[in-house]
């Protein structure tokens, strides 16, 4: 029993170690810009079949994968940007509450380019599924009778290291400086002569590079990708997001943990359809209730 | 406005048919990406089932309004109960395949099939959903 | 007409129900990423009804809507006070909910000597209530368009009324419309169970168009499309999600001869009228002026 319960939670640090960084890309726009990018998982899906399409073409490193991963996340979330999300920044006049025109036009945007992107993928390899370069051939660790993949040490520490830069980013850098400035004191960091929109295109490159990483080493701790990677990641990246509280990094990465963890217990109790029926039901009870947690950055406007 | 008169007045139900018909398919890769040539075997009771008209279609199972073929009118085939047809698909996977049976037996039947290059089989279910389903 | 016209017609006034449902939370400030769970409640509903229990169609669509309001509404009432993204983040989530239930769902009888009703991730085939009948597809076309139609003029007198003025202010600012003793939570409540019925209806009339459904047909891409669709049409009149179903589905049949490069074109398409037309095409401002110009000339 005991053990069982020790081996899903490590089960469940593998999972959620995946979702921890999926969230983080995915929290770093929505928290900054208020708007979610429907096609944050399809980018990801494009850069990893990007990869996928050199290895089956050429002989690379895997490290040269993974930054042909993130140039195509990047590439990709640079296009969305440029088309779905700068035409619709935020003006002045915009309404203070519900939902603006703005932020439905720039999500309905992304959809559609969602479209694309899997229409792409499908066009460059038409085979349902391929094989993707492994992150680890070796044995897992072990520790006792428990076992813990390697792959997933290499998320988790992804995961740490993400949050680490980012922090210095954010709070040691002019750049992160000026990031804060837009979010906390729009109408002064105006005035200082910080462009909102040169704020946004980089964040959106940062977590675009971040979401390339996460499907680098989701593909290669899987072994394999297919198309419904880019839904899997935008729905897997918006729950965890969503159980830490909506536009909070560290909350992120607590929702992605939280979620693996939930998922790994579940999945052992109660099988994969109350997996995720149980996973959506306590994002639906949390967004129910909402806690104050799950509410904070409507009052302190802060993007860590 | 008749299914309207018929709910209202007739609640008799209609009986089914006798025997329920079955069928079976079977493509083969054409080479060319997503195009498959397709036998389709008719049954009623274990009696092969000829001449009767048989067009295909086929949606995927996620939007199915959305995503489907054009229905192509099958040709019989060598045997009795056997009918060819050319699907041209969107993509590999899984595909509903719809058949309509008009002239003198009408019916409509859906089956669930798995296209990749080395032809078809019936579709398995998994739940839940994962990177790679 | 042929076969193939008619099922793309059919599809097309199908999937208005849904955009319809979609577009009237949107007029009243709430994106719903979840009306699929009820387009799926009502196909679920009608299908038991008339397949297993041999209930003629009308009834079982009048039970179907009433299945679909009753789930909206217990859906609603924890989520309608959420505001925004926490509102659609909450229906994404109930409507995930509601279609890992049908897969859990076997509710099987012998009906004719084969086994009839919902068989999880299997499906629920034989709901033959409309096929049985010996309803043409063309019949079952002019149904459709028939209670379209009907429903759209509901909502146009609706929009015309003071209840459409005040459904539009709700959705522009909630609290100058609370202010102003418009009973906020009660009115989007309403909606939410109006919006519930009509995407049960639809789902009623697709489930005995196709005869078989599946808990995959309800997931998250339809709901979405349904929302894109509301929105490319225009939010100014309720003709708008039914142009933004046109368009779309038009396109992508008129785009056949794009083969597998449709849904790259049309992709593109979208985004780029969004850039010029962040409401849709038939927004407020376009619906202003047609309504200015159309009294001018009375």
């Amino acid at each position: 029993m005991l053990a069982d319960l020790v081996q899903n939670t490590l089960d469940g640090l593998t999972g959620g170690a995946a979702y921890a960084l999926l969230a983080v890309g995915f929290t770093l726009i929505f928290g900054v810009l208020r708007r979610v990018n429907l096609s944050y998982g399809a980018a990801i899906m494009f850069g990893v079949y990007f990869a996928t399409w050199t290895s089956l073409n050429f002989q690379v490193d895997l490290i040269v994968l993974a930054l042909l991963t993130i140039a195509g996340a990047v590439l990709a979330g640079a296009y969305v940007e440029r088309l779905c999300f700068a035409p619709h920044y935020p003006s002045r006049g915009s309404p203070r509450t519900g939902v603006s025109s703005g932020s439905i036009a720039a999500m309905v945007a992304s959809f559609a380019l969602w479209m694309q992107f899997e229409e792409a993928a499908i066009l460059a390899l038409p085979q349902h599924l391929y094989a993707f370069p492994p992150l680890h051939t070796g044995e897992p660790l072990r520790f006792g009778q428990f076992f813990l993949r390697v792959e997933s040490l290499y998320l988790l520490l992804a995961a740490v290291a993400v949050c680490a830069l980012l922090y210095t980013i954010l709070y040691r850098t002019r750049f992160g400086l000026a990031v804060r400035a837009v979010i906390d004191v729009p109408v002064a960091a105006q005035l200082a002569g910080i462009n909102p929109s040169w704020v946004f295109v980089r964040i959106f490159a940062l977590a675009s590079a971040i979401g390339g990483l996460a499907g680098f080493l989701i593909a290669a701790s899987h072994e394999q990708v297919t198309p419904m990677l880019g839904m899997w990641s935008t729905v897997k990246g918006m729950l965890a997001m969503m159980l830490g509280g909506l536009g909070s990094l560290p909350g992120a990465v607590a929702g992605g943990l939280a979620l693996g963890l939930v998922e790994a217990h579940s999945q052992w109790y109660f099988g994969p359809q109350m997996r995720d029926l149980i996973a959506y039901l306590l994002i639906f009870v949390l967004l129910a209730l909402r806690p104050a947690w799950m509410t904070r950055w409507t009052s302190t406007r802060s993007a860590s | 406005m008749k299914v309207l008169l018929l709910g209202l007045l007739g609640l008799a139900a209609v009986p089914a048919a006798a025997q329920a018909i079955r069928a079976e398919l079977d493509c083969k890769f054409s080479g060319t990406d997503f195009v498959y040539d397709c036998v389709v075997r008719l049954a009623r009771g274990g009696v092969p089932l000829a001449g009767v008209e048989l067009s295909i279609g086929a949606d995927m199972p996620s939007m199915p309004m959305a995503h489907n073929i054009k229905p192509v009118k099958a040709k019989p085939g060598k045997k009795p109960g056997d009918y060819e047809a050319r699907l041209d698909l969107e993509m590999a996977g899984e595909w509903a395949v719809k058949l309509r049976l008009s002239g003198p037996v009408r019916d409509q039947l859906v089956l669930h099939y798995e296209f990749d290059d080395k032809g078809v089989r019936p579709a398995v279910r998994r739940s839940g959903t994962s990177p790679r389903k | 007409m042929d076969e193939y016209s008619v099922g793309v017609l059919t599809n097309i006034g199908l999937f208005s129900f849904l955009a319809l449902s979609a577009y009237l939370l949107l007029i009243a400030g709430e994106m719903s990423f979840g009306q699929q769970a009820f387009f799926g409640v009502g196909a679920y509903t009608g299908g038991v009804l008339t397949a297993i229990y041999g209930v003629p169609l009308p009834l079982a669509a009048l039970a179907a809507m009433a299945s679909g309001a009753l789930v909206a509404v217990l859906v609603g009432l924890p989520t309608l006070r959420l505001r925004g993204l926490y509102f659609a983040m909450a229906t994404l989530a109930a409507a995930e909910m509601a279609r890992i239930l049908f897969e859990v769902l076997h509710f099987q009888h012998e009906i004719g000597g084969e086994l009839v009703g919902p068989d999880g991730t299997q499906g629920f085939r034989g709901i033959r209530w409309v096929f049985e009948r010996g309803v043409e597809p063309l019949e079952y076309l002019a149904i459709i368009y028939g209670l379209l139609f009907t429903v759209l003029l509901a909502f146009l007198l609706v929009e015309r009324s003071h209840l459409g003025a005040t459904l539009r202010s709700v959705g522009a600012d909630p609290e100058l419309a609370a202010s102003l003793g418009v009973d906020v939570n009660r009115l989007k409540l309403g909606v939410a169970a109006a919006a519930g019925a009509l995407a049960a209806l639809g789902g009623v009339l697709y489930a005995h168009h196709n005869t078989y459904i599946e808990p995959r047909n309800f997931d998250i891409m339809l709901g979405v499309h349904s929302l894109a669709y509301a929105l490319i049409g225009g939010l100014g009149t309720a003709f708008g999600p039914l142009l933004g179903v046109l368009v779309d589905l038009g396109l992508l049949e008129g785009t056949r001869v794009f083969q597998g490069y449709r849904m790259i074109l049309f992709g593109g398409l979208v985004a780029v009228l969004l850039v010029f037309r962040p409401r849709g095409l038939l927004d407020e401002r376009v619906v202003h002026w047609i309504r200015d110009r159309a009294f001018k000339r009375a």
